[in-house]
């Protein structure tokens, strides 16, 4: 005996929009915290004299990780680059940027739900959060551009594959509830 | 009395478990870039710690899903949306997503045991010893967990596969899995 029926009346825009939108929330969710830690990481661990030490690379390391010396003593100058390249606002306001994103893609996560139930407010969320979410790509652009090309060819690229994939989702939502309103 | 879909437990533990998987994948990329440890550079203790804590809550949750889906089994799929094949595929991937997830972890700890790093779980817990610092069991824990994370990779792939593929039937077998 079934205790409660599913509700089989989501129209198909909504089920295939709200799954998508799952299964993005859950790898940007990911994508968002890992680089709010990776901005605190390099941050917090920076030499203070800003000089980085020599590389140290015993040979058992080397063999675990798989890396020759060369590579193990590149580790050290690809960190420098980064923290070298970013101006003195750039980690905090990455940090934050990263921080709201990843709360705005786990409410995504819960947003897609909805939509797959077609929760009457589903529509108008989703069209909140999806701008919220492309509102975020767009300031992480904006404060990528203000550096410098060490960090804009590291984030650019996929910045805007988010904003793009955003974007649709924005409109799916609002052609959704245009055909909501005409329906 | 039987619910069509899985009950609210168990769609929480499994929407915190996608996500945990997906952050520890990312994660792992990058953190492996980190310079090697020394006296003076730390960049990998953070993230490395993290990885750990999330790992072992990892081995929670599962088991906690587990009981979940066990004790409160939903009711079977219509027939009509999904087919012999289908049905199968979908067990299979259930149940070896369930044995890499908890093969991630422990060969994950293994090789963690064997290195000169403690684990305090969470910074709070610490976990006691359970091997020497012991670098050709390190690898061998340490290639086994890397082997069994691609697998893992491989079946969420598919797994994944299949609940877009019914979303875009629109056959309702996706929302099992979503009732907030």
């Amino acid at each position: 005996m079934v205790s409660e029926g599913l509700n089989n009346n989501t129209p198909s825009w909504a089920s295939i929009l709200g799954v998508v939108a799952i299964m993005l929330g859950v790898f940007l969710t990911a994508v968002h915290g890992n680089e709010a830690m990776k901005q605190s990481v390099i941050v917090n661990n920076m030499p203070a004299s800003g000089v980085m030490p020599e590389a140290d690379c015993p040979e058992e390391e080397l063999e675990e990780e798989g890396i020759t010396v060369a590579e193990c003593e590149y580790l050290i100058d690809h960190v420098a680059g980064i923290a070298l390249s970013a101006p003195d606002w750039f980690p905090a306001a990455q940090m934050t940027l990263s921080g709201i994103g990843a709360v705005l893609a786990f409410i995504s996560i819960i947003i897609g739900g909805a939509l797959v139930n077609y929760t009457p407010w589903a529509s108008k969320a989703a069209v909140t959060v999806f701008g919220g979410l492309a509102a975020v790509d767009l300031l992480q652009f904006a404060a990528v551009v203000n550096t410098g090309p060490t960090l804009r060819e590291m984030y650019l690229g996929g910045i805007l594959l988010w904003f793009i994939l955003h974007l649709m989702l924005v409109v799916g939502a609002l052609a959704g509830r245009h055909t909501e309103a005409e329906a | 009395m039987q619910r069509q879909g899985f009950n609210r437990t168990a769609v929480i533990l499994h929407w915190l478990l996608a996500v945990s998987i997906f952050f520890l994948f990312i994660s792992s990329w990058w953190m492996m870039g980190l310079p090697l440890p020394s006296p003076e550079l730390q960049f990998r203790a953070f993230p490395f710690q993290l990885h750990k804590n999330i790992g072992i809550t990892l081995v929670i949750i599962i088991l906690m899903l587990l009981y979940v889906r066990l004790r409160h089994r939903p009711a079977p799929v219509d027939s009509t949306h999904m087919t012999g094949w289908m049905h199968w595929l979908a067990i299979l991937a259930h149940v070896a997503i369930y044995g890499l997830v908890l093969a991630v972890c422990v060969t994950g700890y293994l090789s963690s045991a064997h290195t000169r790093w403690d684990t305090v779980w969470w910074w709070t817990i610490e976990f006691p010893r359970i091997a020497a610092p012991d670098e050709e069991m390190n690898e061998f824990w340490g290639e086994l967990h890397t082997y069994a994370a691609w697998a893992l990779l491989g079946i969420v792939a598919v797994h994944v596969s299949g609940a877009i593929y019914h979303a875009f039937r629109n056959d309702g077998i996706v929302r099992r899995m979503m009732r907030w």
